[in-house]
């Protein structure tokens, strides 16, 4: 089966994305351990092997985004072909293969993607090196940052592009060759059947990622490398979230939705939202990604903030300087963190506008029954907000929870670390709350438009 | 002095209606200088091959699509030229739609699919009203259904949770696209039933396009389109005559 190009738009630009991102990264490593190998806090190796594990760590968290997010398009895109799919398994064509050729797809996408990724990181590292150099902040003689290791976040994203491609194409399999015949009747529910294995899966995942969560935590009291403990307890434990998103964020969307009001339109939006738990599920699932790491990283490095203040007092002739490390490291966190949440916007703003392209007879029926224009676009936006605001209120508390950890298992070594409470900045949580609803707002702008463009007549067609 | 529509004895009525789809070599002449009007209180159906233009004449009259030339009225208002906004609020309050998939809003209870237009217009029916709907519900043995979700019924009690909605704001016209398309032959004989008693007991007008010649014999009044005409037309007629007809119609183009 041929997808057309504009269903692998997002899947194209999240290779990119993400590739890009570790081009960057990757350079910026080579560039930072290079100018800070000279400098005095530069001969504490732990800030060059915190260096690396950071990178590591925030490449494979925007690879992970990035995959989640395709394997999501995939699984909408999917889900809106079923008939396609159907006709093409009445006349004979196995599904396996079908599945199969979605993946192979999804290797040439990745490839595509992440060739260009590599070149625009590269270009954009060359620009900064460049501005750098005739703005006299970096020496003239620092060694050239492009490095045959590149090829790893090629390979890697590619690879990540055709597994989640496999996966998110896993609903093939299920579609019986009579539903290409099947009244145009609205499938109910995305199939229960899968309900108990993907619950129990997801169980599992939680509970074994929130124990190795929990001894990176310990480990971090000792060693740096807890971080590598807590990560895999962190991808874990929120794999079997995103496992469970179907189960789970219908609650949260629905408390959310009687927070709306009565008004016709804000009652079908969250009747909408809640419809098809697989849909609003892979719908709102980036937006959580996004708000997850966002929180995370802002509570990470608050706690990270308060450590380094605490052990300042203790111990000031060894954090001497720490000010000015201190400063970058949270410069560049804030550009790391906002950098996956880019990618789980891509997620966001696709799935929405694809699930309105695939409710046009709905619509339609709607704009015959009398729903006027305007209502019809109210509707997305309120459908929109209540998916963002719950998005929002579920990655926050996640994101405070794994920030912690993630500074905990990192940083709870040094000297003068320990435990501290997790520190919520209200600022950075305002900030994800706000940059939330305006990215919900600006999502629904596209979808909206279109929505209120379908006809009546076209989404009466019988078929 | 012109005459209106109303002073015709017409529900709706268009006049010198064209439509075409496409353009150049490709282009389908779906409508050709139709005038005809549905008259009020009738059972009307309006018969056709497909292709014939039936469907694109019902969407003509209910504002759902617009024509390429001539004119257009619902009761007296003269709506070929009404902007969205207007013809949207025109759809809301003065017609009703069956369709063939049924078309209820799927998230949707029974209650809250036939409440939908007034739900539309920001309010609550009257007394008057809510006495109406409770009767209409009650003649079309939905009254145990209400809470169900349109997935929890048959076809045979969606459509008639679709009739009830149509019927629900009294309409000036009821517009049905093959209602028993989709339905067994019970089921449909059923729905067809209850539009005829809408009809006859309550004076609502209907237009029915069908190309089923059972279907059309309920009607009171029969039109027959072929190539985007109006060829024939026939007063209330059995079965066996409207096939009659039709196959002579194929037999002549």
């Amino acid at each position: 089966m041929r997808m057309r190009w504009r269903e692998y738009r997002a899947t194209l630009l999240v290779a990119a994305l993400s590739a890009a991102f570790g081009a960057l990264l990757l350079q910026g490593t080579v560039l930072l351990t290079a100018l800070v190998a000279g400098d005095a806090i530069g001969e504490k190796e732990s800030v060059q092997v915190a260096l690396s594990l950071v990178s590591v760590v925030f490449f494979a968290i925007a690879v992970y985004v990035g995959g989640i997010v395709t394997a999501n398009t995939v699984g909408t895109v999917i889900a809106g072909r079923t008939r396609d799919i159907a006709l093409l398994r009445l006349v004979g064509a196995d599904a396996r293969r079908l599945r199969a050729g979605i993946a192979r797809d999804g290797i040439l996408v990745g490839l595509a993607g992440a060739a260009i990724g590599i070149v625009v990181g590269i270009a954009l590292m060359e620009a900064l090196v460049l501005i750098g150099r005739s703005s006299g902040d970096l020496p003239a003689d620092i060694p050239a940052v492009v490095t045959p290791m590149l090829v790893a976040p090629l390979v890697a994203v590619t690879v990540v592009t055709w597994l989640s491609s496999w996966v998110g194409s896993r609903r093939i399999l299920a579609v019986t060759p009579l539903q290409a015949s099947a009244a145009a009747v609205e499938p109910d529910a995305e199939t229960i059947h899968s309900a108990v294995g993907r619950r129990i899966a997801a169980i599992v995942l939680i509970v074994t990622g929130a124990l190795l969560l929990g001894g990176g935590v310990v480990m971090g009291l000792v060693t740096m490398l807890g971080v590598l403990v807590g990560m895999v307890g962190g991808i874990l434990s929120f794999s079997g979230i995103v496992l469970a998103a179907p189960i789970v964020m219908p609650r949260v969307l629905r408390l959310v939705g009687k927070a709306m009001g009565s008004s016709p339109t804000a009652r079908l939006a969250a009747e909408n939202a809640v419809r098809n738990p697989a849909r609003s599920s892979r719908a709102t699932i980036g937006l959580v990604i996004g708000v997850t790491l966002v929180t995370m990283f802002a509570v990470a490095t608050s706690s990270y903030y308060d450590m380094i203040l605490r052990a300042s007092e203790q111990y000031p002739e060894d954090y001497a300087g720490a000010d000015e490390t201190l400063a970058v490291t949270i410069g560049v966190f804030s550009v790391l963190f906002g950098f996956s949440a880019v990618i789980a916007a891509v997620g966001m703003v696709n799935t929405l506008s694809l699930s309105v392209l695939q409710r046009q007879r709905e619509l339609g029926l709607l704009r015959a029954l009398g729903f006027t224009a305007g209502q019809v676009r109210r509707m997305v936006l309120a459908e929109a907000a209540q998916m963002s605001v719950a998005s929002v209120l579920f990655g926050v508390v996640l994101g405070t929870v794994y920030g912690w950890c993630g500074a905990q298992a990192l940083l709870g070594s040094m000297l003068g670390g320990g435990l501290v409470a997790p520190s919520l900045p209200w600022f950075v949580l305002g900030g994800a709350v706000v940059a939330a609803a305006i990215l919900a707002a600006a999502s629904s702008v596209a979808p909206a438009r279109r929505a209120t463009r379908v006809t009546p007549v076209a989404a009466l067609a019988v078929d | 002095m012109t005459i209106t529509t109303t002073e015709m004895g017409l529900a709706a009525r268009v006049a010198g209606v064209s439509r075409r789809f496409g353009v150049g070599h490709g282009a389908v002449v779906a409508l050709d200088d139709v005038s005809v009007g549905i008259r009020r209180g009738e059972f009307t159906a309006i018969m056709g091959p497909s292709g014939s233009g039936k469907s694109t004449l019902m969407h003509i009259m209910a504002g759902l699509d617009s024509s390429d030339g001539g004119n257009v009225w619902l009761g007296d208002t003269d709506i070929t030229r009404l902007p969205d906004r207007e013809l949207t609020l025109l759809r809301r309050r003065r017609i009703g739609f069956v369709f063939q998939s049924f078309n209820l809003v799927p998230t949707l209870d029974a209650r809250s699919n036939i409440l939908l237009p007034f739900d539309l217009d920001g309010r609550k029916p009257n007394v008057d009203e809510s006495r109406w709907i409770e009767s209409l519900v009650d003649t079309l043995g939905i009254a145990g259904r209400l809470t169900h979700r349109p997935h929890e019924l048959s076809g045979g009690q969606q459509q008639r949770v679709a009739i009830a909605r149509a019927l629900a704001t009294r309409p000036d016209l009821v517009f049905a696209d093959e209602p028993t398309g989709n339905l067994d032959s019970r089921s449909g004989r059923e729905v067809l039933t209850l539009l005829t008693e809408a009809c006859s007991r309550f004076g609502q007008s209907i237009a029915m396009v069908t190309h089923d010649p059972i279907a059309a014999s309920y009607a009171d009044r029969i039109l027959f389109l072929a190539d985007g005409r109006i060829v024939d037309e026939r007063p209330r007629s059995t079965p066996e005559e409207i096939s009659a007809l039709m196959l002579a119609m194929e037999a002549t183009r």
